[in-house]
């Protein structure tokens, strides 16, 4: 049953992506800036480094199928967020074995991890001519808010979600080992 | 470990392949989703409007204190308006009557603005600013079909881009480019009105980029534009904005006119899906 979790989880930040811009102030929606939710990256990026093993890739599978939803459901272009966020997770996942797991290090992936995502997002629209706006453009108003938006996404959900992601990932591969 | 890394290329190299058939693939003109797809968009739609309901009923206390605030004068304005539009209520039916009774002499019972209004509410947003799009909570099965016109109250707010079984994509007028055109008039009280297309949005001026069909026009500022019905897809008569300023465009042929948006897409929960009555008595009849 606890396997069950992490894809569930995913989902329901999938879905309160949508539904975001009602909780959140008008102003901060409608303004000139462009504030994209990657709560799905997010939640990826701490299961690569709490839940997954060194030898394990489910966040990067969680990556291919969510990645697949967000196109299919948010946007009319699809295979990006699929091509974009497990490639992603894996360089993550790739960082992580370098570095100690604590928050710092967590923090600074994150950033990384959405930094680059928003960043090839935004090269493969301009590329299939989705959107036009220029790179200083797009550094000044989507790039930067995004960031600063999704860090404080993650100090919300980093102290809820990291004791429950070691606790799975422990059961969960001591088990498989046992059988 | 060579053989790892090269796994490692070419998984990245297929995934990159496989981008690629997948962005051509929805990147054609395409009439209608697969199956797959408007199933996943109904689900999540679905478990949207659940998460949807306690997310409004909250936002809506606090709007709630917002409009209290200003009501004694909202009230005092309202009752001023009140009495004229009592004048103009005779007015318009006087001339509705006229109408029908010049349409039953033409024996032409159809026209081009009647619409039957599916009524609709805003799920949820795309949160990919690119994408300029919200999804609601009609589709297919309530008569939604994709190319529909979109309206609030207030006026025009986009299209249908596509339609599942039980929820649907409206393109929002920001996101309108040269392949949607909608045909329209800008109607004025003194002088004649003008035809023009409306050919997509301006992001930096925040609207609509009007062409006009004719070189000389004198057109006021602040003049009503509306649908004009021509092209078959959207009805006669749909609000969509007040021209804000003309401009002859790049090659001084014809002229650019700026189009302000008269519906607040940002605030709104309520949509009316605009269903093209003529152009459904055609199917039947084909």
């Amino acid at each position: 049953m606890k396997r069950f979790y992490l894809p569930l989880f995913l989902l329901f930040f999938l879905i309160i992506e949508g539904v975001a811009q009602d909780f959140l102030p008008n102003s901060l929606v409608t303004g000139q800036w462009m504030v994209v939710a990657h709560w799905v990256l997010i939640y990826l990026v701490l299961i690569s480094v709490f839940y997954d093993l060194e030898y394990t890739y489910l966040s990067v599978m969680y990556g291919i199928v969510f990645g697949l939803m967000i196109d299919v459901v948010y946007t009319s272009v699809l295979g990006v967020y699929m091509f974009i966020y497990p490639l992603v997770v894996y360089a993550v996942h790739g960082m992580k074995k370098m570095l100690h797991t604590n928050f710092f290090v967590a923090l600074l992936l994150t950033v990384i991890a959405v930094g680059l995502a928003d960043t090839g997002v935004y090269i493969v629209y301009s590329f299939i001519g989705i959107t036009g706006i220029s790179w200083q453009e797009f550094l000044y108003i989507r790039l930067i808010p995004t960031l600063l938006a999704n860090l404080i996404f993650f100090l919300l959900i980093y102290p809820l979600t990291k004791r429950k992601l070691v606790e799975w990932s422990k059961e969960r591969f001591s088990n498989s080992n046992n059988l | 470990m060579s053989f790892f890394r090269r796994t490692r290329l070419f998984i990245i190299l297929i995934g990159f392949i496989v981008l690629v058939a997948f962005i051509g693939f929805s990147l054609r003109d395409r009439d209608d989703l697969t199956t797959a797809e408007e199933f996943l968009k109904d689900s999540v739609g679905w478990l949207q409007g659940i998460v949807h309901r306690p997310a409004q009923f909250t936002s809506n206390i606090f709007s709630n204190i917002d409009d209290i605030k200003n009501t004694y004068e909202e009230n005092q304005l309202l009752k001023q308006r009140l009495a004229e539009n009592k004048s103009l209520l005779y007015e318009i039916q006087e001339l509705k009557q006229d109408n029908e009774e010049l349409r039953s002499i033409l024996e032409k019972a159809e026209s081009i603005s009647d619409y039957e209004p599916i009524q609709a509410s805003v799920r949820s947003q795309s949160p990919e600013p690119f994408f300029k799009e919200v999804t609601i909570n009609k589709g297919k099965q309530d008569g939604v079909r994709a190319n529909m016109a979109v309206i609030t109250g207030e006026g025009m707010i986009g299209k249908i881009q596509s339609a599942a079984e039980f929820s649907s994509t409206v393109q929002l007028l920001r996101g309108f480019d040269g392949s949607n055109r909608i045909s329209v008039t800008v109607s004025q009280e003194d002088k004649e009105d003008e035809a023009g297309f409306i050919i997509g949005y301006d992001e930096e001026k925040e609207a609509l980029m009007l062409k006009l069909n004719s070189y000389d026009s004198e057109i006021e500022d602040g003049a009503l534009v509306v649908s004009s019905g021509m092209g078959g897809v959207f009805p006669r008569g749909l609000e969509i904005g007040t021209i804000e300023e003309v401009t002859p465009d790049k090659y001084g042929l014809t002229q650019m006119a700026y189009v302000t948006p008269a519906a607040d897409v940002d605030s709104m929960d309520h949509v009316i899906v605009v269903n093209l009555l003529a152009d459904q008595q055609e199917e039947g009849e084909e």
